[in-house]
C-alpha cells in the first residue's frame, strides 16, 4: 500500500508539474506520428510473446494502457 | 492444460485489448497465425481472428477470437520421461493435446483526451475454464504531452483437472496498472508504469509431482511491478525503444527485465527490426534445491519457475504494405529464447534449459 501511495504521490507531482515540463508544441510532433514510435510495434508478437513470458517466467505487470505516440495522430 | 498454465495467465489474454486508442478509431480486421515449439516437446498453434466496427465518430466495438493448440509428449503432463506412470496415461491423447478456446468481446471510446475501452474474456479448455473482465481509462493533458493511464482485470478460473485429486478447485486474480506518459522533447518520449497483482486459490500446477506428491504452494500471492521505458526517435529511418521492469512478490521472487528494439524503415513501405530481452529472476522463498524436499515439507516445488534462473530473447519483427495507402499491413516476427542452465529444468524436462522459437504471422485490413 506504501508504495502504491508513493507511485500515486509521483504521479501527482508529474500531472503537477507536466506544465513546466511540456516543451513539445503540438507543430513539433512530427516525429510521435511516425508509424516506428510506438512501445508495441507488432501487437500479434506482443500478445504472443507476453503469454510465453508468462509460461516460462514468474513474473508479470509493468504493461501499459499507452503504447506511444500522441493524440495527432 | 497445465504447459500453457500460467500464474497470471487469464490476465495476459487481455493486453492486446488495452492498448489506447491514441489515434483515430477506425475500422479492422485481421487474422494471424502464432506458433511456439521448444526443446520441452511443447508445440502451440494459435490462430487468431478480430474484427473491429466502429459506431460512430467515438464508438467502437470489437471482438476476437483465439485458439491455442496444442501438440505435447504425453509424458509432459503426469511425470518426468523416467517416471510415467497411470497418471501420464490418464492425460494421453494422440495429436493435440488440448485445444483452448478464447472469445474477447470489448467496446472503446475516444474522444480524442480520453480514451477508456472495457471488455469480458472467456476461455475453455479440457480441464480448466477462465473468466475475466477489464477495464482501461486513460487522459491526455498539456496538449497532448502527458498521458495518465489506469488499467484493471479481474479474472475468476474453475480448474478441473483430468484426474481426481482433493485441490482448491479456483483461481482469482486482481490486476491494476497505473501509468505516465510524458514527452520529453521533439523526440523523446517516456513512460513510467506501476502494476499491482494479486492472486489467490490454487497457484500450483494440478500436474506437476515428484515423490513427496504434487505441487504445493501457498494459495495467495501479490507483485508488485515497476517499469520505465522510453521512445527515442533517432531519424527518418530509425528509431529505438528501451524498458526496464522491476518485479517483487511476497513468495520473495525478484526479477529485473531489459528490452531493447531497434526499428528501421527500409523502404517507405518495409520496417524491419530487432530487438534483445534479458530477464533474471530470484528463487521464491519455499524453494530447496532440487531433490532436497521431504515429506513433512508444506511446500512442494517442482517447476523450474520457482527456483532462480536467466533468460534471454532476441528476435525479429517486420511490417510490410504493398503500398504507401494500401489497407493490407502484413507483419511478421521471429524470436529465439533461451533459459540459463537450471536443475529443475535439467530434472522434469531432462535438458539443462528450455529453448523456444516463436513466430507470428498477421495480416490486418483497415476498411
Amino acid at each position: 500500500m506504501k508504495k502504491l501511495l508513493s507511485f500515486i504521490l509521483v504521479f501527482l507531482l508529474i500531472v503537477g508539474c507536466s506544465e513546466i515540463l511540456t516543451r513539445v508544441k503540438p507543430y513539433e510532433k512530427e516525429h510521435f506520428a511516425d508509424p516506428k514510435m510506438t512501445l508495441n510495434i507488432l501487437e500479434g508478437r506482443t500478445e504472443h510473446e507476453g503469454h510465453i513470458f508468462l509460461i516460462r517466467e514468474a513474473s508479470a505487470g509493468g504493461d501499459s494502457t499507452f503504447q506511444g505516440g500522441c493524440g495527432c495522430r | 492444460m497445465q504447459i500453457i498454465r500460467s500464474l497470471f495467465i487469464t490476465l495476459l489474454m487481455m493486453i492486446p485489448f488495452l492498448k489506447t486508442y491514441a489515434e483515430e478509431l477506425k475500422n479492422n480486421a485481421f487474422l494471424g497465425i502464432d506458433v511456439y515449439t521448444d526443446n520441452a516437446g511443447v508445440q502451440v498453434y494459435s490462430p487468431t481472428f478480430s474484427l473491429m466496427k466502429t459506431l460512430s465518430k467515438h464508438w467502437l466495438i470489437g471482438f476476437k477470437m483465439r485458439i491455442d493448440a496444442i501438440a505435447a509428449a504425453s509424458i509432459r503432463f503426469g511425470g518426468p520421461p523416467s517416471n510415467v506412470d497411470a497418471v501420464a496415461s490418464a492425460s494421453h491423447k494422440s495429436g493435440f493435446e488440448d485445444t483452448r478456446y478464447a472469445p474477447t468481446f470489448l467496446a472503446a471510446y475516444d474522444d480524442g483526451i480520453n480514451s477508456a475501452g472495457a471488455g469480458i474474456y472467456y476461455s475453455t479448455e479440457e480441464d480448466y475454464t477462465g473468466k475475466s473482465f477489464f477495464f482501461n481509462y486513460t487522459r491526455q493533458f498539456n496538449q497532448g504531452n502527458t498521458a495518465l493511464g489506469f488499467g484493471y482485470s479481474q479474472a475468476s478460473d474453475t480448474l478441473d483437472p483430468v484426474f481426481s485429486r482433493d485441490i482448491i478447485k479456483y483461481k482469482d486474480e486482481k490486476k491494476l496498472d497505473i501509468s505516465i506518459n510524458q514527452l520529453i522533447d521533439r523526440t523523446l518520449s517516456l513512460q513510467f508504469v506501476y502494476s499491482y497483482i494479486d492472486a489467490s486459490g490454487f497457484l500450483a500446477s494440478p500436474y506437476l509431482y515428484n515423490s513427496q506428491g504434487f505441487e504445493k504452494y501457498p494459495t495467495k500471492r501479490t507483485g508488485n511491478a515497476f517499469a520505465i521505458k522510453a521512445l527515442k526517435y533517432i531519424d527518418d529511418k530509425n528509431s529505438m525503444n528501451f524498458s526496464y521492469r522491476y518485479y517483487k512478490d511476497d513468495w520473495e521472487i525478484t526479477s529485473h527485465t531489459i528490452n531493447v528494439e531497434w526499428l528501421h524503415d527500409l523502404s517507405e513501405t518495409l520496417m524491419i527490426g530487432a530487438r534483445a530481452r534479458y530477464y533474471t529472476q530470484s528463487k521464491s522463498f519455499f524453494t530447496k534445491a532440487a531433490g532436497d524436499y521431504k515429506d513433512t515439507d508444506k511446500f512442494t516445488v517442482i517447476d523450474y519457475r520457482m527456483s532462480a534462473f536467466d533468460s534471454y530473447d532476441i528476435g525479429i519483427p517486420i511490417k510490410y504494405k504493398t503500398s504507401f495507402d494500401s489497407p493490407y499491413t502484413f507483419s511478421f516476427s521471429i524470436d529465439y529464447y533461451r533459459t540459463s542452465h537450471n536443475a529443475y529444468i535439467k530434472r522434469w524436462y531432462g535438458d539443462k534449459y528450455i529453448q523456444a522459437l516463436y513466430t507470428t504471422f498477421r495480416v490486418d485490413y483497415a476498411f
